[in-house]
């Protein structure tokens, strides 16, 4: 079966004026996605993933490299017919209502007067603007406006769906109503392509997942995969080891939890040797554990900036 | 059916689209009711003029009037055409739809083109009235004339909307109106090259320069009846005709070279 998305080798450089300074967005990236399944593009911001969902929509042309979605080109008629997209933090036409908005759009793609009025009616009341349909766009919030994205993205019944960052401005109530939605997409057979680095949106919805780190690929597989690459060891040790520790190869961290216990994280595969050394070095071994490593542990060791605490990391 | 301005059915849908922005912008019905004040003030001249005067001051300005209200509306609206989409986002969502991008250039050239339309027919109500109110009776050819103005606005329309293809609304409003001025004043270039002397036709480089300015500028002086309506000296249907030939010749090259420009712009 044909994937849904293909690109190989896709590259942006953006030029500055004159063009005196260039700036590489997105350097060879290659990924693909297939029939049926929710794939998550992560990354921090600037990353270069809006450049590539813009590739991917026929927003930007590409310097290098071949992005087909549908098996067709970005931007063709008759492949965007089949396809629908939530740019991030989407702008519409402030003058007018929403259900005059989506008239525009089903009127561009072809859709019969009836049909059009069933679908509108349908998707604000699916996400939730049923109440809003007589207030125009100017006096909505981001969140709504965001509602009234994710409904334009639908409104052809499209078998591929992108949606860049579709859970931002929403609040906890509108984020699991989106979720959820996202979830019934794929249940109906759709296709959900979605960028976000709000890691455990993707971790709740996601199949297979990109990691894109300055315009590169870090990490492409499914979350089990991903996350497998991060196998670790926790090691609880009595007593306060000597600084050598900490820089010896397959151990991560050493650090002190508490009166004279030490917890050495260590990668699975070194953990024998190290345990080992530890026996040697005539050191009380309190407790061995298994300790998988989180999506955000991962995103954020390729993201360079250090432990984080909270689940959303701003980048 | 697609046709040598894309699929009517998409172009129809921004052409709309186009016009309810403009009917809803608090500028453009300012602007309206600008122009009715002007077209109206042709009456408060008229009773400077001499009285054998009354009616050729009140026919000139009140045309002149519309004539330049047209293009003021021409220019103000058709260079934020895309910029404006551009700058608030709003053709991430429309050019990532099923349509092509020289389809939305030609639907927001229609739109405007209608806007101009229901101008042009507000403020001729306005003239007619202010000329009937005086008991000057109307000028034989005015229909055709009041068209001829409409498509040198439908003309400018098109500049503007090349222009602003690439430019910023400034830039793009100062080459628009550039064009207009020269293309108003076009016609003294072409008495100037064929007069037994002068600098156009003793120096080459000049020479060369203004005949390449007849090429590439649109000739708007086709457009300006006025003294022919004054005059009492017929405009035919025929003349209409023809001179919507030559503005449609224009507003092709026009469009054709924005969608050229704007199918290779990238959207960051």
């Amino acid at each position: 079966m044909e994937d849904m998305i293909a690109v190989e080798g896709l590259r942006k450089v953006f030029h500055t004026p004159f063009r005196r300074r260039r700036v590489e967005a997105v350097k060879g990236v290659t990924f693909n996605v297939r029939q049926g399944e929710i794939f998550g593009f992560l990354g921090p911001n600037g990353a270069g993933k809006t450049t590539t969902l813009k590739m991917l929509v026929g927003l930007i042309r590409p310097t290098a490299g071949r992005a087909r979605i549908l098996g067709g080109e970005p931007g063709a008629i008759d492949i965007m017919a089949r396809v629908g997209f939530l740019p991030e933090q989407p702008y519409f036409y402030d003058y007018l209502k929403p259900a005059e908005l989506l008239d525009v759009f089903g009127q561009i793609f072809g859709l019969p007067r009836a049909e059009r009025r069933r679908r509108i009616d349908s998707l604000l009341d699916l996400v939730g603007l049923g109440d809003a349909k007589n207030r125009v766009l100017r006096k909505f919030s981001k969140g709504m406006l965001q509602r009234v994205g994710i409904a334009q993205a639908l409104l052809n019944d499209p078998e591929l769906i992108l949606l860049d960052e579709p859970m931002s401005g929403l609040d906890p109530v509108g984020r699991k109503e989106v979720i959820d939605l996202i979830a019934s997409l794929k249940d109906r057979g759709k296709t959900v392509f979605f960028s976000s680095h709000i890691l455990a949106d993707i971790e709740r919805l996601c199949d297979r997942v990109v990691i894109l780190h300055k315009g590169e690929v870090k990490h492409a597989g499914t979350l089990q995969e991903l996350l497998a690459q991060g196998d670790r060891k926790e090691i609880m040790v009595n007593g306060t080891l000597e600084d050598g520790w900490s820089g010896r190869p397959g151990i991560h961290a050493v650090d002190r939890v508490g009166g004279a216990v030490t917890r050495l994280l260590v990668e699975a595969g070194a953990s024998d040797g190290v345990l080992r050394d530890l026996l040697d070095a005539r050191l009380e071994i309190l407790q061995v554990a298994d300790r998988r490593i989180s999506l955000e542990e991962l995103f954020v060791a390729d993201a360079g900036t250090g432990p984080v605490g909270a689940k959303e990391v701003a980048g | 059916m697609t046709t040598l301005l894309g699929t009517p059915r998409r172009v129809a849908a921004i052409a709309r689209n186009t016009f309810i922005e403009a009917s809803r912008n608090r500028a453009f019905v300012g602007l309206g009711i600008a122009a009715m004040g002007l077209v109206a003030s042709s009456m408060a001249l008229s009773g400077l003029a001499i009285a054998d005067q009354m009616a050729r001051v009140l026919v000139d300005f009140g045309l002149f009037s519309i004539a330049v209200l047209e293009v003021v509306i021409a220019v103000t609206m058709g260079v934020i055409l895309v910029f404006k989409e551009v700058d608030k986002k709003t053709f991430y969502v429309i050019l990532t739809k099923p349509i092509r991008r020289s389809e939305v250039l030609a639907g927001k050239f229609f739109g405007l083109v209608a806007v101009l339309a229901i101008a042009l027919v507000l403020m001729s109500m306005a003239w007619i009235g202010s000329l009937s109110l005086r008991g000057v009776p109307l000028p034989h050819d005015i229909a055709q004339a009041l068209v001829l103005t409409w498509l040198q606005a439908v003309l400018i329309t098109s500049v503007a909307l090349f222009f602003s293809s690439f430019a910023s609304p400034i830039l793009s409003g100062v080459f628009t109106l550039g064009v207009y001025l020269a293309g108003t004043t076009l016609y003294v270039l072409d008495d100037l090259l064929v007069a037994r002397k002068g600098l156009l036709v003793t120096n080459d480089a000049a020479r060369a320069v203004a005949k390449t300015a007849l090429v590439i500028l649109p000739d708007l002086s086709v457009f300006n009846l006025g003294k022919e309506l004054i005059l009492g000296i017929p405009i035919g249907w025929d003349y209409v005709a023809a001179s919507g030939a030559y503005c449609l010749g224009w507003c092709l090259l026009f469009w054709g070279l924005a969608a050229v420009i704007f199918e290779r712009r990238d959207f960051a």
